[in-house]
């Protein structure tokens, strides 16, 4: 069989990987990136148990191996789940994938969110208290717009790391691309899954750093500076 | 009465050290004032205890003759409720040193999001006022223009509108030109000049003694957080009283 035919072969099931990992990468990315805010927020707050609650939050997320969070919410979860009678901690292969991944990035967005708020000049706060604007106003009319461009490029880094962490799932058997190429690659005795499995992944972080590239070029219009 | 700001025996310290010591200054209605002085005199930190960008240990503050803050019994200043404080500083509006500009909105933009989110009037009126304010300020070919593509003068000047945009009842400026290149201080000063021809009340923070003259009916000389002189243009700067006044004026003239 030529190289050709064994590809057309594998396709399908490389294809069925690629959803299955694509799935995960944009359910996480659509609920990770909306949580990070108030955890950042929370990181930033002035209520003091707010703050501690999200620092530790993102403390025991940054602070510990996402397989080992992996590990928990699938098995760990389970076997509290048995021993209590708790079921609804019980979570199906895929949902504890995103909600690990969710939990995970999450926090790491929250950094990247808090890092840009704060490089925000004060002169912003006060311009906008001159003219009447709440704290919550000022935050998510003048503050939080203008972060947008800055933060572009790290979350833009964190989301092609996305991509690839979501090959650790093959750990707890979620059929995503990473766990097809190595199905095929043992039952076959030869390298090509893995081969394929990387052309793939380097096609979706290409395709995504030249949306990201355009995205920036986008929020960027307004701000060259006019020498 | 018939003040526009009332600052009276105002107390600062910022740690340890003070910023304001007994410090009083009123302004009527139409009349502009300029504060001058080294820096670290205290006079920026006076303007900016006008409208709560720094808070005062002691004194009183009002706006309108509404009080923003007082003395207690304690002797400690009491400030009013957050939404109390929100809807008096309205009638302040400052012009910073720096700008301060909101980047991601474009100079109509920046004009009128605070007559519409925050004074809630009608958009359509808002907008044609700050096209009428654009005009005054020589920049209505820039209304769509972001901050960013605009020359320091120029951001100036949409700074400018904007805080007109608000009404107010007193313009604070605070070191309008300091940031500026010199060739395009001009520009802004005849704004200014205009304002104040026009009849604005208006307190005026600044290190270009020429204008201050020109412009302002009282002059007040700050040195180590405290008022030492003021008085009429004339009377300051051709007859000073006192000896700091005339090393100051001997070093920036």
């Amino acid at each position: 069989m030529s190289l050709f035919d064994y590809t057309v072969t594998l396709g399908p099931a490389l294809l069925n990987g690629l959803i299955e990992t694509l799935k995960l990468f944009g359910m996480t990315l659509l609920l990770a990136v909306p949580l990070g805010l108030p955890i950042a927020l929370g990181n930033i707050s002035r209520f003091p148990p707010f703050r501690l609650l999200c620092k530790l939050y993102v403390w025991v997320f940054r602070g510990t191996p996402l397989m080992l969070q992996l590990f928990f919410f699938y098995y760990g979860l389970g076997i509290i789940a048995n021993n209590t009678g708790w079921l609804f901690l019980r979570f199906d292969r895929f949902p504890a994938a995103v909600l690990t991944f969710t939990l995970n990035y999450a926090a790491y967005f929250s950094e990247i969110y808090r890092a840009g708020i704060q490089s925000i000049d004060r002169g912003q706060y006060e311009a906008a208290k001159t003219l009447g604007f709440t704290r919550g106003q000022t935050m998510f009319r003048i503050i939080i717009p203008q972060t947008i461009r800055r933060i572009i490029p790290p979350v833009s880094n964190e989301t092609i790391t996305l991509v690839k962490d979501t090959a650790l799932v093959n750990v707890i058997a979620v059929p995503e691309l990473l766990k097809v190429a190595k199905d095929a690659a043992n039952r076959d005795s030869n390298a090509i899954g893995y081969l394929l499995a990387a052309v793939a992944y380097l096609i979706v972080t290409l395709v995504l750093t030249m949306l990201y590239r355009r995205l920036e070029r986008r929020f960027s219009r307004h701000e060259q500076e006019a020498v | 009465m018939g003040y526009i700001v009332e600052m009276e025996n105002i107390t600062k310290t910022y740690v340890g050290v003070p910023a304001l010591n007994d410090v009083t200054l009123r302004v009527k209605s139409g009349e502009q004032v300029a504060i001058i002085g080294s820096s670290g005199s205290g006079k920026s930190t006076l303007l900016r205890c006008l409208n709560h960008l720094e808070l005062i240990d002691s004194g009183r503050v009002a706006i309108d003759g509404e009080v923003l803050a007082e003395t207690d019994e304690r002797g400690r200043a009491r400030y009013r409720k957050d939404a109390e404080i929100r809807r008096l500083i309205l009638r302040t509006a400052m012009v910073f040193q720096h700008f301060n500009l909101f980047g991601h909105l474009s100079c109509l933009e920046n004009i009128t999001i605070a007559p519409i989110r925050i004074k809630k009037e009608p958009p359509a009126e808002v907008r044609e006022r700050a096209m009428e304010l654009l005009r005054v300020v020589g920049l209505e070919q820039k209304a769509d223009a972001y901050p960013g593509q605009l020359s320091g003068g120029q951001k100036q000047r949409v700074a400018i509108a904007r805080a007109l945009a608000m009404r107010p009842s007193v313009l604070l400026f605070d070191e309008p030109t300091s940031a500026l290149d010199p060739e395009v201080t001009g520009e802004v000063l005849r704004v200014i000049r205009q304002l104040a021809a026009a009849g604005h009340t208006m307190v005026l923070v600044t290190h270009e003694m020429g204008f201050a003259r020109e412009v302002a009916e009282r002059i007040i000389f700050m040195d180590t957080a405290r008022i030492i002189e003021e008085g009429p243009p004339g009377q300051l700067f051709d007859n000073p009283g006192s000896d700091r006044l005339r090393t100051f004026l001997q070093a920036v003239i």
